[in-house]
């Protein structure tokens, strides 16, 4: 500070001693003394700077780190919009090798995508230059379009590339044939079929009906005329079904039932309930509410247990579970199997419920009426065909929810390979409850009683499992037909769940689509 | 570092006056400029290097990468520049402050590599970007120094206050009337092959008068005679400056739709007149129009509705007005916390720039992707002591003229860099005006180069005392305002 004309002095100068020497006014006469000196106002105004800048240091910190990635990922990042339009994506290839999503090159110089088939459009979506991405599209939109690997390594030194776009192909799980053969046996139904291997969690299928041709929304001379028919579809083809579709699910529910009674010690697969053969006459009388159901002719009096009342698909049996588990084990149940809650997977899902919530009773049922009527699958339950076949893909797991996944593998421009591992999500519930419940499965297709309702599920000369659903959607329509299941029952590979909306009995419409869609799977994938 | 002090400052303030020239060392500068010099190699080093990687990773290059600077000879000129500044002051034993020069002289040197690393095509009629800026760099360093070492006397602009505002009306109709437009507002009069941005010059002009004026009529605004409410205001005809100052900031908005240099007129009276008067009534006043003055402006103008709804939601529009508000934003994002590194910022989109005003209005966005978090705040630092420096020399200036005047030069620099530095950060609209020293352009440069050059003059304690304080006017008006009492 020494030496400096200005280091060290006084901020206000009171007339210095050179003053005089050189005639100035002195002290007296100083100007500064006609008011208030201005030296305090001007420390005021440095400190009002100062805080000022510093504003400015905060406001620059909160954008370069504390918002920084989410900022630089935005979709709607323009330099990634900008980039996506030159871009040439990356292929995508189902787990034989065809491609699902190629690309052409259009006449103003700017690529554009073609899909090869109208049956993969659900799953794969669609990436416009006008309407930007859906499905893997948007999910992989990333590494498709190659600005970003998810390696942070990587995307650092890309930052150096002359010409940053370095799209990967993907693989995934699904099998074109499969998905083809499901549309095939929805037919002109709207419904949605899932299947997934048991043991890794790859999604097979994820067929919704109906489809819809992504092509003409990709190529730009037709995206208007396309996107904004298919948005006025009432049959809406840009729901995919399987993943975001919810619908009541009936006795298929009963699964998930079986698990809260078993996990929370509330039945064991020999409990039966003396007053149930009687319920199923005059109804189940619950909180002065009469739960009625049908009565299978051939089961005469005898109080059946856990097996028998899956073959039949009894539901005064699993109201009775249900209340005995209570329904905070039930809702806890459900949770673990992915209730509740967003799926952990690459497309969003529409959260499956077991009530609405928000009820005094434990997991927020309004009363015990509720919880019956939901045991069996009624009442405000809503589930995913997704979140339907992971119930039936974690009970043919011996009760371990594997993660649900599509791609299988990233494949970049030097070839090099990066594998998606299968990875556990949770236990659901212990092996000795899914092989209670997978016997029972098993008894509700291959069983003398079982095959009046789900002979259509039974894959020829493979032992078979299964749940058929009919839920009721109140008046007269017909009802949702659901089935889920897997095979071989003794050593499960294939996962399934199939909803056909309004497709009436469970049994008769769904059961037959997983039954021929698991030989087919057979026939070409598995084995 | 320590200088012999003289043995008789009247000797050497006449022997300067007569001509005669003794030496004086200035040790801080000179080690601050060798530090702005090794901290601007350093950049050029790191600049020119990432360049040649670039190059070298082009398909069908056959050149590898090696360590180089970015433009030596550039550099080099720069540096002479300010080494020539220093030396011009050593010889002419000039007592001036000692850290605004190096500050200066790295924001210029930092704008100057920026410029390097741009597309030279950008702008610049004298062989590029770089060399352009390059070139008012030798105007605005010579300008700067001459101010420095000639201004031995204040009484140019302290006498002639009214001629000053006179000017600044005049050349602010000028571009009212001649003015050019570009985006939407009208900034630039041509002059033969140049375009000058007259409120750079204005900017100065206001600071001369308003030190004239507040410095004259101190005692009187000081005073408050009227009550509105709780606050306590001077006798009407004294209100019509700010009035006044308010009314023509609201008229640059209205015709010349230059909302950041009215933005600056009007903060800097209004930082003006509390240092005058510590009067927070003027503050609470000024604020009160400036906000009647804003929902104003918003209401009736769309330019003002524009700015202010990409402020509040840039993503709205992320393709049109957002665009390079977001982009902005993205390049900070990108940055981090230590930068992607000189040259390797920027990814051009599609060939082309993703902020296409970098240049002028965002150099701190590019400087913050590739400097990071550390370079900004380093940037905002070197503002600020900037303004520190402008208002230590205030509060240790001889006369209340002087002291208004450094304070108001200082203020200049500082809300400017301020308004530019929130606007890009999205804390406030975005106006356009340059971030000083940083941004390309020669009015911006020029302009400031005066500003620092008259702060360094008014440091100096060897100039010319003020004249003896004579307030005739007051002693005229002194009565009356007791007797308003």
């Amino acid at each position: 500070m020494t030496g400096h004309p200005e280091g060290g002095r006084p901020l206000i100068r009171q007339g210095g001693d050179g003053r005089a020497q050189r005639g100035l006014p002195g002290p007296g006469a100083h100007p500064l003394q006609g008011g208030r000196s201005v030296g305090r106002t001007i420390v005021g105004v440095g400190l009002v700077l100062s805080l000022a800048f510093g504003t400015l240091a905060a406001t620059a910190g909160y954008w370069q780190v504390v918002v920084s990635d989410e900022l630089v990922q935005r979709p709607d990042n323009p330099s990634l919009v900008a980039a996506r339009q030159n871009a040439v994506r990356g292929l995508i290839r189902d787990r034989d090798g065809e491609v699902l999503a190629g690309n052409e090159m259009g006449a103003d110089g700017l690529p554009y995508r073609t899909y090869i088939d109208d049956t993969v459009s659900p799953v794969v979506g669609y990436a416009s230059r006008r309407y930007g991405t859906a499905g893997l599209e948007r999910a992989w939109d990333a590494q498709l379009t190659g600005l970003a690997s998810g390696d942070p390594r990587r995307d650092l030194l890309r930052k150096f590339d002359p010409d940053p776009s370095d799209p990967e192909d993907l693989t995934v799980g699904l099998s074109l044939s499969l998905q083809r053969q499901a549309v095939k046996l929805l037919g002109r139904d709207r419904g949605a079929v899932v299947m997934i291997d048991a043991r890794s969690g790859e999604v097979l299928v994820l067929a919704s009906t109906p489809t819809y041709d992504a092509s003409a929304i990709a190529d730009p001379a037709t995206s208007d005329e396309a996107f904004g028919a298919l948005r006025e579809d009432p049959a809406k083809p840009l729901l995919p079904r399987a993943t975001q579709g919810l619908y009541v699910p009936g006795s298929v529910f009963k699964i998930v039932t079986a698990a809260a009674g078993l996990d929370s010690g509330a039945i064991t697969p020999a409990t039966t309930y003396p007053e149930q053969p009687q319920a199923e006459k005059d109804g189940l009388l619950v909180s002065g509410f009469r739960v009625r159901d049908g009565h299978h002719p051939r089961t005469g009096n005898r109080a059946l247990d856990l097996t028998e009342a899956t073959e039949v698909s009894c539901n005064i049996y699993y109201a009775l579970t249900g209340l005995g588990a209570g329904g905070g084990a039930l809702a806890a149940t459900a949770g673990r199997f992915g209730f509740g809650s967003e799926l952990p997977f690459e497309l969003p899902t529409s959260v499956s419920q077991v009530t609405n919530g928000g009820g005094p009773l434990p997991g927020g049922f309004a009363d015990d009426v509720e919880l019956a009527n939901a045991a069996y699958g009624q009442a405000e339950t809503l589930a995913t065909p997704l979140q339907m076949a992971l119930v039936a893909t974690t009970i043919a797991n011996d009760g371990v929810l594997m993660a649900p996944h599509i791609v299988t593998s990233l494949t970049d421009g030097a070839g090099r390979v990066q594998r998606i591992e299968p990875s556990a999500v949770r236990r659901v519930l212990d092996v000795g409850a899914a092989r209670a419940i997978r016997a029972a499965m098993t008894r509700a297709v291959e069983g003398d009683l079982g095959k009046a309702y789900t002979s259509g599920a039974k894959v020829p000369g493979v032992l078979t499992a299964g749940k058929s659903g009919t839920a009721e959607l109140g008046g007269t329509g017909e009802p949702h037909s659901w089935f889920i299941g897997f095979a071989p029952a003794d050593a499960p590979q294939v996962a399934i769940a199939v909803l056909v909306e309004k497709g009436g009995r469970g049994g008769e419409r769904a059961a037959p689509v997983a039954g021929a869609l698991m030989a087919a799977y057979f026939d070409t994938v598995g084995g | 570092m320590s200088v012999t002090p003289p043995a008789s400052p009247a000797v050497t303030t006449l022997g300067s006056l007569i001509g005669g020239i003794r030496p004086r060392r200035r040790g801080r500068e000179a080690v601050l400029l060798v530090a702005v010099g090794v901290t601007l190699v350093v950049g050029s080093l790191s600049l020119g290097s990432t360049e040649s990687w670039l190059a070298s990773r082009v398909p069908g290059s056959d050149v590898g990468p090696e360590a180089m600077l970015a433009d030596a000879v550039q550099l080099a000129v720069f540096l002479g520049i300010f080494a020539a500044i220093h030396l011009a002051q050593v010889i002419t034993g000039r007592r001036t402050d000692q850290v605004l020069l190096p500050a200066v002289a790295l924001l210029g040197g930092i704008g100057l590599i920026l410029m390097e690393r741009l597309p030279q095509d950008l702008a610049g009629s004298l062989g590029g970007l770089s060399r352009t800026q390059l070139i008012w760099w030798l105007l605005a360093g010579a300008t700067l120094g001459t101010l420095a070492i000639v201004v031995r006397s204040d009484a140019w602009l302290r006498r002639y206050k009214y001629s000053w505002a006179a000017f600044g009306i005049a050349l602010l109709l000028l571009t009212f009337v001649l003015g050019e437009e570009v985006n939407g507002a009208r900034l630039s009069l041509s002059v033969g092959p140049f375009s000058v941005q007259p409120s750079e010059l204005l900017k100065v002009v206001l600071v001369v008068f308003l030190a004239g004026y507040l410095s004259e009529f101190r005692p009187l605004l000081a005073e408050g005679a009227m009550r509105l409410g709780p606050l306590r205001l001077p006798p009407l005809p004294y209100l019509v400056p700010m009035i006044a100052m308010w009314a023509i900031a609201l008229g640059i908005v209205v015709i010349q739709r230059d909302l950041g240099a009215a933005l600056l007129f009007f903060a800097v009276f209004l930082l003006l007149l509390f240092i005058a008067t510590a009067r927070w009534s003027y503050v609470v006043l000024g604020l009160l129009l400036f906000a009647a003055g804003s929902m104003l402006a918003y209401g009736l103008f769309e330019h003002v509705q524009t700015r202010v709804d990409i402020w509040l939601d840039p993503w709205s529009d992320p393709l049109g007005d957002g665009y390079q508000v977001i982009q902005a934003l993205i390049a900070f994002a990108r940055g981090g916390l230590i930068g992607t590194g000189l040259g390797a910022g920027l990814p051009t989109v599609g060939g082309r720039l993703p902020i296409p005003a970098v240049h002028t209005d965002f150099p701190l966005a590019a400087l913050g992707e590739e400097l990071g978090l550390i370079g900004v705040l380093a940037i905002l630092g070197i503002y600020l002591v900037i303004v520190e420096r402008g208002l230590r020399i205030a509060a240790s200036a001889a006369d209340e003229f002087r002291a208004i005047l450094a304070a108001g030069l200082a203020l200049v620099v500082g809300v400017q860099a301020f308004i530019i530095a929130a606007g890009t950060l999205k804390l406030i609209p975005l106006t356009g005006i340059t971030l000083p020293f940083i941004s390309y352009g020669g009015s911006s440069l020029m302009a400031n180069a005066v500003v620092v050059g008259l702060l360094l003059a008014i440091s100096d304690r060897g100039v010319e005392p003020p004249p003896p304080s004579t307030p005739r006017r007051l002693r005229r008006l002194a009565p009356s305002l007791r007797s308003d009492r």
